[in-house]
């Protein structure tokens, strides 16, 4: 049995609002497991619902087989970050770590130990007696973890931790969180909308919107291998291929009619680093390729990798190159063929789940 | 959910409390204003209002002295802020505490302190008559004007310069950038970015200088406005007429309410958020504008500190009766001791009640209005707006006309008085609560709850200390509003609760200058401790005063 369990969760606001419908997820000892999706899509609404700030409408959950439900959210024991840090402005850097120890009786010598060794592992140390009103937001979050992780709660939740910081922090303070939890060992549920952090961070992501689960899975899975239209227009970037006899073509070269006839309006994409410029191309495997001319619209170099945009039969399509080299710099307007390979192709029916095609199991479908 | 019950009790109260101190008052001065002498319903008092040519004067008058002193504190005030933000002004600070003691001062010392330098017999009056020099006194309209100017230009000065040190530089040099002269760009830029600070600090001049009662009564002599038309039929032994009273009244509120839907309705879209990327900075001004810069300021700043200056002055002279000697001397002082110590007494336990009862009552209803949104917490923000526009001496006409007689008799208690500065000021510390609370993000709380505290323990440990600068703050600034307040209590009053402010307008109309300026040194020094107080709590933020 897992060690957090939502079964069923669903929160109704007013008569019609659904912010979470039938809702289930699973959380194992230790795992970090995080919450992806759009603003709106309710993945908020679920870890507030865990904490305690939220009534589920219907649904329960259980941490190590306890029902949370009749339990209020300051006994849960459940440490919480906040997306606005909520540090408490009159209260200095030490005081704010050791405010949570406080109603838990830890005695003032324990206390004087636990806090300073919180404050070393988020390196706050030199800025304990400080109070936090003029520290950046970098340093504010850091207290907030500080302050959540010293109580050992049974589960740790973070709203957005990193979402108001500058991007570099943003990369810098996601690693220490992962190594942290990683050396606590504690089970923590993450909340964001920012998909390369959810790929960066997690053990297992849960792809959200419109209040219900689009697919659970290895951040490699959930971009890899995902499993509705949803998740992968949501992470990373597609191509979406224009219907057409081309399509049709490629379709029938790779051997994927039959799964596009069987299902109902189905629609095909592509990674735009799962595109091979044929002049780069690996001598041919045997295997089935499909080929594309397009012309260059526009070149964009980024230094490890160039973004080329093509106009093609099958619509505006972006190949991104890895490693380009200086010598292929592609002019306006050139012309240029593209390799499109069987496992590249992702097929989606009109419901927008993916179609299986034989080659790339489905696993871990939602 | 903190205490559901606790909060309906908070929402009850509140409701009972502006129903019995306010809607009813207010209430039954409107009935009143619509019965005659013998008690038949009549449109009488409001047909004689327009036709009595002596009040149509006076609304007149009202409407001239309350633009005169617009005009007057919009030109000082905006001099002001301007050169202070704008320019390096030699002891600026200095220049700006001189606005403040301004602000703080009781609103009749002005009046007061020109007549014993500029009345019938003031000092430069008799010195300029020796040179055979007559120049006029300062009764009348242009005296009125120009105290009016003086006394509510702080207004002005501390909306606009904080709006002025917001706007972003990159603003005016963009508009630089794009070829305008630096008189247009103050004209197109700079002015509708400071308009909705330059309208709310001249709507609070205009308002008051509607309301107020103190300087027109004693420089006004023969110029007559609705507060003191009010004051005269009310409170005549001969010929007065109570009834009249409440028709004037119920107008002078109307007056004000139209003036605040005005400036609301013309502003209702200039809101403007600007970034502080970059702030404006201060310029240092060469020759003969850096003078002229300074000279400004100064006489401004020393000009509105004046009866500041005067009343601490003359507080110190050698008196006989009433009659000034040459040389210093603390006689004031001794008679206060000696004679008033009870008008002291009662104006210290006055107003500390009244802040009592504002701070621990307002701060409920204002945790109640910013936690609790629904329509009913809406309609009790919106209805404590009405104490805002509400005239002293209106306050003190509906009081005395309701709890004269009925359930609850209060004339002549101190009670009658608390109240009336209770009800005035429990709006300001409403709203100072609720936006401060709206302040601390909900997440505040949480974290202490997740944390292992109860909502209610939350609510104590976090929220509180975090709100209790603020409503200290706000406490002391209501204590200098209660402990000048005139107008309603000179209504209320009964000879055991006479306050400082009524004694001293009665000592200014007996001619006893001396110990006038005595106890409105006392006053003075009372309000400058509380700004003290209130600028150590909040950090020397001047905008908190308004």
């Amino acid at each position: 049995m897992a060690y957090l369990t939502v079964t069923n969760a669903t929160k109704r606001f007013g008569e019609t609002v659904f912010a979470l419908r039938d809702v289930s997820i699973s959380v194992e000892r230790g795992e970090f497991f995080t919450l992806l999706g759009p603003s709106g899509c309710g993945k908020t609404t679920l870890l507030r619902s865990i904490a305690g700030f939220h009534a589920l409408t219907s649904g329960d959950i259980r941490v190590n087989g306890a029902d949370l439900g009749r339990i209020p959210p300051h006994k849960r024991d459940i440490g919480m970050v906040f997306q606005d840090y909520a540090v408490f402005p009159h209260l200095s850097v030490f005081d704010n770590v050791a405010f949570g120890l406080k109603p838990r009786k830890i005695p003032a010598d324990e206390i004087k130990k636990r806090v300073p060794d919180a404050l070393e592992s988020v390196h706050l140390t030199a800025l304990a007696e400080r109070l936090p009103a003029a520290m950046s937001g970098g340093q504010q979050q850091r207290i907030g973890l500080a302050r959540a992780m010293v109580i050992n709660p049974q589960l740790l939740l973070m709203d957005e931790p990193l979402s108001n910081l500058d991007a570099k922090l943003r990369i810098e303070l996601r690693e220490e969180i992962r190594d942290i939890q990683r050396k606590v060992g504690i089970a923590t549920i993450y909340v964001t909308h920012d998909q390369e952090e959810a790929l960066a961070i997690s053990d297992r992501i849960c792809v959200m919107s419109d209040g219900h689960v689009e697919q659970i899975g290895t951040p490699e899975e959930i971009y890899g291998d995902p499993q509705t239209q949803f998740v992968a227009n949501f992470v990373g970037t597609i191509n979406q291929l224009q219907r057409g006899p081309t399509l049709d073509g490629i379709l029938e070269t790779l051997g994927l009619s039959q799964a596009d006839k069987s299902a109902d309006k189905a629609a095909w994409s592509v990674r735009p680093e799962a595109l091979v410029l044929s002049d780069l191309a690996p001598p041919a495997s045997g295997e089935a390729v499909a080929e594309i001319e397009g012309t260059v619209q526009k070149y964009t170099y980024l230094g490890r990798e160039a973004h080329l945009f093509l106009k093609t039969v099958l619509g505006e399509i972006v190949v991104h190159v890895a490693n380009p080299a200086r010598a292929i710099k592609h002019a306006h307007g050139e012309t240029v063929s593209v390799q499109i390979s069987k496992d590249a192709l992702f097929g989606f029916d009109g419901a927008g789940k993916r179609i299986a095609t034989g080659n790339t199991p489905a696993q871990g479908a939602a | 959910m903190r205490i559901p019950g606790f909060w309906t009790l908070v929402l009850i109260f509140a409701w009972t409390l502006l129903f019995v101190f306010l809607f009813i008052p207010l209430g039954t001065v409107l009935v009143a204003s619509f019965i005659d002498k013998v008690g038949e319903p009549t449109l009488n008092n409001y047909i004689t209002f327009i036709e009595s040519t002596r009040l149509r004067r006076a609304f007149v008058n009202t409407l001239i002295i309350g633009f005169a002193g617009l005009g007057g504190a919009l030109l000082l005030g905006t001099i002001m802020a301007f050169c202070l933000t704008r320019f390096e002004i030699a002891g600026s600070r200095f220049v700006s505490m001189m606005a403040i003691l301004a602000l703080v001062s009781p609103p009749f010392i002005g009046a007061y302190s020109w007549i014993v330098l500029f009345g019938a017999g003031g000092i430069f009056r008799t010195f300029l008559r020796e040179f055979g020099i007559n120049m006029p006194t300062i009764y009348g309209v242009s005296g009125i004007l120009i105290v009016f100017s003086l006394k509510f230009y702080p207004f002005v000065y501390l909306l606009v310069s904080g709006a002025l040190s917001n706007v972003n530089r990159s603003l005016e040099e963009a508009a630089e950038g794009l070829g305008l002269t630096p008189w247009q760009r103050t004209l197109k830029i700079t002015f509708p970015m400071v308009l909705p600070a330059l309208s709310a600090g001249g709507l609070l001049a205009l308002i008051q200088a509607i309301a107020d009662f103190g300087t027109p009564r004693l420089l006004g002599r023969g110029f007559n406005v609705l507060a003191t038309e009010a004051f005269t039929l009310y409170s005549a032994e001969v010929g007065s007429n109570p009834s009249m009273a409440t028709t004037i009244s119920i107008i002078l509120v109307l007056l004000s309410m139209f003036f605040v839907l005005v400036q609301r309705f013309f502003l209702r879209r200039n809101v403007y958020h600007g970034n502080l990327i970059n702030k404006p900075i201060k310029i240092r001004l060469k020759g003969w504008k850096n003078a002229l810069a300074h000279f400004a300021v100064y006489f401004i700043g020393l000009a509105g500190a004046t009866p500041v200056i005067v009343s601490i002055i003359f507080s110190l002279r050698r008196t006989s009766g009433p009659v000034f000697q040459s040389g210093f001397a603390l006689q004031s002082y001794e008679r206060i001791i000696f004679g008033l110590g009870d008008v002291v007494r009662n104006s210290l336990t006055f107003s500390f009640s009244s802040v009592f009862l504002i701070v621990v009552i307002g701060t409920l209803i204002g945790a109640l209005v910013a936690r609790k949104t629904t329509l009913n917490t809406s309609l009790l923000d919106g209805a404590l707006m009405i104490p805002f526009v509400m005239p002293g001496i209106v306050i003190g006409i509906a009081y005395i006309t309701v709890f004269n007689t009925g359930p609850l008799v209060l004339t002549g208690t101190a009670l009658i008085i608390i109240l009336s500065i209770f009800i005035r000021r429990l709006p300001y510390t409403v709203r100072t609560t609720s936006s401060a609370l709206r302040q601390i993000p909900p997440s505040m709380e949480e974290a202490a709850i997740s944390l292992g505290y109860s909502p209610f323990q939350a609510f104590a440990k976090i929220t509180v200390p975090l709100i209790v600068p603020g409503i200290i703050a706000g406490a002391m600034l209501s204590f200098i509003t209660a402990i000048n307040e005139l107008s309603s209590s000179l209504v209320l009053y009964v000879g055991s609760t006479m306050t400082m402010p009524v004694r001293i307008y009665l000592l200014i109309l007996d001619g006893d200058l001396g110990t006038a300026a005595a106890l409105s040194s006392i006053l003075l020094v009372l309000s400058a401790a509380a700004v003290y107080i209130a600028f150590r709590f909040l950090g020397r933020n001047e905008q908190a005063l308004l």
